[in-house]
């Protein structure tokens, strides 16, 4: 048992009428990699967000190092001992990577107000050099860089002044294979250092492989901790959801007979940089899986299909021929897209759940050339419940639900739309294992209902799971294809990957 | 050739290349009356005048909202300079409306903060407010400026005041706190504020800054137009858009690392718009629908949007 270095006591949090924390008291020890695991909802990232100064608690106390703290930002809670790496995007466009890096703690480079931008340069090379990341120009702007290289600033920008706590939430899954070997590096050495890390993912192997207790969350309430050496899937899914949940979400027939009637088809695709002569067709009643890593093109070919790619060529079109080159051609002839962006892409996220439902549905909901509220509140009120998502009534707004929850809003738009073609990016990215279990049952349901699907996923099991029929991508091309057998394996299909 | 989009002059050459371009198109078509070095000269005697406007204008619009008092404060800080001239030479003459545009500016960014509503309806407000102190300031009359005090009308005070604007501006986005967190804020002000910036009072230091900017401006208008009128009814409002203009060329060249150089051209851009639209007699009106065209146009061929990108 290591020493005691955080204590959340008593900590209670209100968003409304929600309760998002119950008095939840937890300790983290030094040299520890302390996973925080739960639902959507559960409060993880609440709780987290409470200690590094990005939400304020109602009440309770953090302690770090026998010391109260009560940060009022997240800049105050770095200089406190407290820093957090985000799940979403946390750099500013129009700055450079440097400034991005002191952002808040300019002033170790003001002198009587001038700002020495040259000796900031200097320095945020220098750590990003320490890194192992020096294909990144501290002087440039952060603009210049992608989301992966964007993550591993701020991955530099939360620890080089070594936090005695640092929380790294649901970072991994906006992270290639690279950038996640560079983050469990920075993590290893801050567990080494005496820090704690306080890790928030879904992904249950992982969390085992990499920390030393695990504690679990619920609706807001502290449910238990757990070390490591007792720690199976099995146990923390029980303690997650509080029942039994198995292994058995997937699918588990095989050997089903696929309509050989084509509802899409797509042939030559390119797009500059991402996609290079991409062929495939997708069947009625099909699941058709695509995999590969982060950066191999896959995600271009969902928004290619829904014609939602600018810089696409070659031909998409439906079993009549009909050609999809825009987003509204694509609606119009009963295709849904959910994208993995799910903030920037897929939500208006500063509205009500019952408008994102009903935004691609209007032109049904109309009676006599109007739109009624009622009529809308029932219709996402339908949908909404059908997919069990966890809010307050339709009228609350998407920004105030969890990562799940939006997901949930996401496939109940479509599901009230009633598409035939449904195109699912990352379905399941920064997802528990109750509302997966719940999409994968709904995609089960709809293919069985003669619906076709196409799902894009960085989770080989997911695909293997899932899906009819397995494509692989490289480098922007289909470098292996797979059909649903039991027999098939995470290997095959990662042979193919690399 | 990606290496050379890159690279921080890309966008200066092209808006050099615009102004030879202008320059030569209306030169051809009026090569009596538009274009020779003495008229240039005048061109951008009148450019770089504009162009102290459109830097202070730079820090507001960068960060999101907007203020439409510009001319209000213009014509406000131009009386004050031109009445406390005569009591106190050149020192009122410049001290005077630097004080009263930077409070101007303030009293913006305060009401802004203050009463969480839309930068444009409290510019608007204001300067009404503004127009109807410049009337009680001059009793409705016009005021004229010295002829012992007009130095800032010509070259070279005017160009030396106007350069000290630019290097102003330029140091205070590059070097200083302030142009670090005008920034932050314009790119997400929920995250700026989470890493501890104080957003309310960096808004307010813009608009405090921006109305220091029109100051400047103010001093560099009554020098060269020599008299200044009040105003009413929103009638200063034509004072807001040729720095506005200049202000849209520093957002659209920002992302090449010169937004101020960018300001400073493009308003030469404009004014040989201007300029040779009269040269070739053109009505005021077709004046104003091809300027405003070949603006929307010159912002959107050299800056080339990324297709599907979200513009507000």
């Amino acid at each position: 048992m290591g020493e005691l270095l955080l204590k959340a006591d008593s900590i209670d949090k209100h968003f409304g009428i929600t309760h998002a924390l119950d008095h939840v008291s937890l300790t983290f020890n030094k040299g520890e990699i302390h996973a925080l695991i739960g639902e959507n909802g559960s409060g993880k990232s609440t709780i987290t967000n409470c200690l590094t100064g990005i939400y304020k608690k109602d009440s309770g106390t953090f302690t770090l190092d026998g010391t109260v703290i009560e940060p009022k930002n997240q800049v105050d809670a770095n200089h406190l001992g407290a820093a957090i790496i985000v799940q979403e995007i946390g750099t500013l466009s129009g700055l450079t990577v440097a400034e991005n890096i002191f952002l808040g703690n300019e002033d170790m480079f003001i002198s009587h107000g001038i700002k020495n931008a040259s000796a900031m340069n200097r320095k945020a090379q220098q750590y990003l050099n320490e890194y192992g990341f020096d294909h990144i120009d501290a002087a440039r702007s952060i603009d210049d860089y992608n989301f992966e290289d964007r993550k591993l600033v701020e991955i530099v920008k939360a620890t080089y002044f070594n936090p005695k706590v640092l929380v790294v939430d649901e970072t991994t899954t906006a992270l290639g294979q690279k950038g996640r070997e560079e983050l469990f590096k920075v993590m290893h050495r801050m567990k080494g250092m005496g820090s704690c890390v306080i890790f928030i993912s879904h992904d249950l192997d992982e969390v085992i492989e990499l920390s030393d207790s695990i504690s679990v969350l619920r609706d807001g309430v502290y449910i238990g901790s757990i070390d490591k050496a007792d720690a199976t899937v099995d146990i923390l899914k029980k303690m997650m959801v509080g029942r039994e949940i198995g292994d058995n979400y997937y699918r588990t027939d095989y050997g089903e007979a696929i309509s050989d009637e084509v509802v899409i088809s797509a042939k030559n695709i390119s797009v500059p940089g991402q996609l290079d002569d991409v062929s495939l067709e997708l069947h009625k009643g099909e699941i058709l899986g695509i995999g590969g890593l982060s950066e191999c093109g896959m995600h271009e070919i969902g928004k290619a299909l829904f014609g939602a790619s600018y810089f696409r060529k070659g031909s998409v079109t439906l079993a009549d021929g009909t050609s999809i080159d825009s987003i509204p051609d694509a609606i119009s002839h009963s295709m849904a897209y959910a994208s993995k962006d799910r903030d920037n892409e897929s939500l208006v996220i500063n509205d009500t759940i019952c408008e994102n439902i009903c935004l691609p549905s209007l032109e049904e909901l109309k009676k006599g050339g109007f739109l009624f509220g009622s009529a809308m509140k029932a219709f996402a009120n339908k949908f909404a419940r059908q997919m069990s998502t966890k809010m307050t009534g339709v009228d609350q707004f998407v920004s105030a639900l969890s990562g799940g929850n939006k997901q949930k809003v996401v496939l109940a738009r479509w599901i009230g739309k009633d598409s035939d073609l449904i195109i699912l990016d990352s379905p399941t990215r920064g997802i528990d294992v109750k509302v997966k279990a719940d999409i994968y049952a709904m995609m089960d349901n709809m293919r069985k209902n003669g619906k076709s699907i196409i799902m894009i996923s960085e989770e080989i099991m997911e695909l293997i799971g899932m899906a009819d029929r397995i494509l692989i991508m490289k480098d922007g091309k289909i470098n292996g294809e797979f059909q649903r057998s039991e027999s098939l394996s995470d290997m095959d299909l990662i042979e193919k990957m690399i | 050739m990606k290496k050379i989009k890159q690279s921080q002059f890309y966008g200066i050459g092209i808006l050099l290349l615009l102004v030879v371009a202008f320059w030569g198109i209306f030169k051809f078509l009026a090569p009596a009356t538009f274009g020779s070095p003495d008229k240039l000269l005048t061109y951008a005697k009148s450019a770089l005048i504009y162009a102290v406007g459109g830097c202070g204008l730079y820090f507001i619009c960068v960060m999101g909202p907007f203020d439409f008092s510009v001319g209000a404060n213009i014509v406000l800080s131009s009386i004050i300079a031109c009445n406390f001239s005569m009591r106190f030479g050149y020192v009122g003459l410049v001290v005077a409306p630097l004080i009263c545009g930077a409070l101007i500016g303030l009293c913006n960014g305060l009401v802004y903060i203050k009463l969480h509503i839309s930068s444009l309806i409290v510019t608007v407000g204001l300067s009404l407010i503004y127009e109807a102190l410049s009337v009680y300031a001059t009793n409705g009359k016009n005021v004229i400026l010295s002829t012992s005090y007009r130095a800032f009308g010509d070259y070279p005070a005017n160009l030396i005041l106007a350069l000290f604007a630019y290097c102003l501006c330029g140091f205070i986005l590059k070097y200083t706190k302030i142009g670090t967190y005008t920034y932050a804020i314009g790119s997400n002000e929920v995250v700026a504020k989470n890493m501890g910036v104080n957003v309310p009072k960096y808004k307010v230091i813009a608009f405090a800054l921006a109305g220091f900017f029109f100051g400047i401006q103010s001093i560099l208008t009554i020098s060269f137009g020599t008299s200044m009128t009040s105003a009413s009814n929103l009638s200063s409002m034509s004072r807001n858009f040729t720095p506005l203009m200049g202000t849209f060329f520093g957002l659209a060249f920002k992302k090449y690392g010169h937004p101020v150089i960018a300001i400073v051209i493009g308003e030469m851009i404009i004014q040989l718009m201007f300029n040779g639209f009269v040269a070739l007699g053109a009505p005021t009106t077709i004046q104003n629908v091809v300027t405003g065209a070949a603006l929307l146009i010159i912002v959107t061929l050299t800056t080339k949007p990324v297709k599907g990108v979200v513009v507000k």
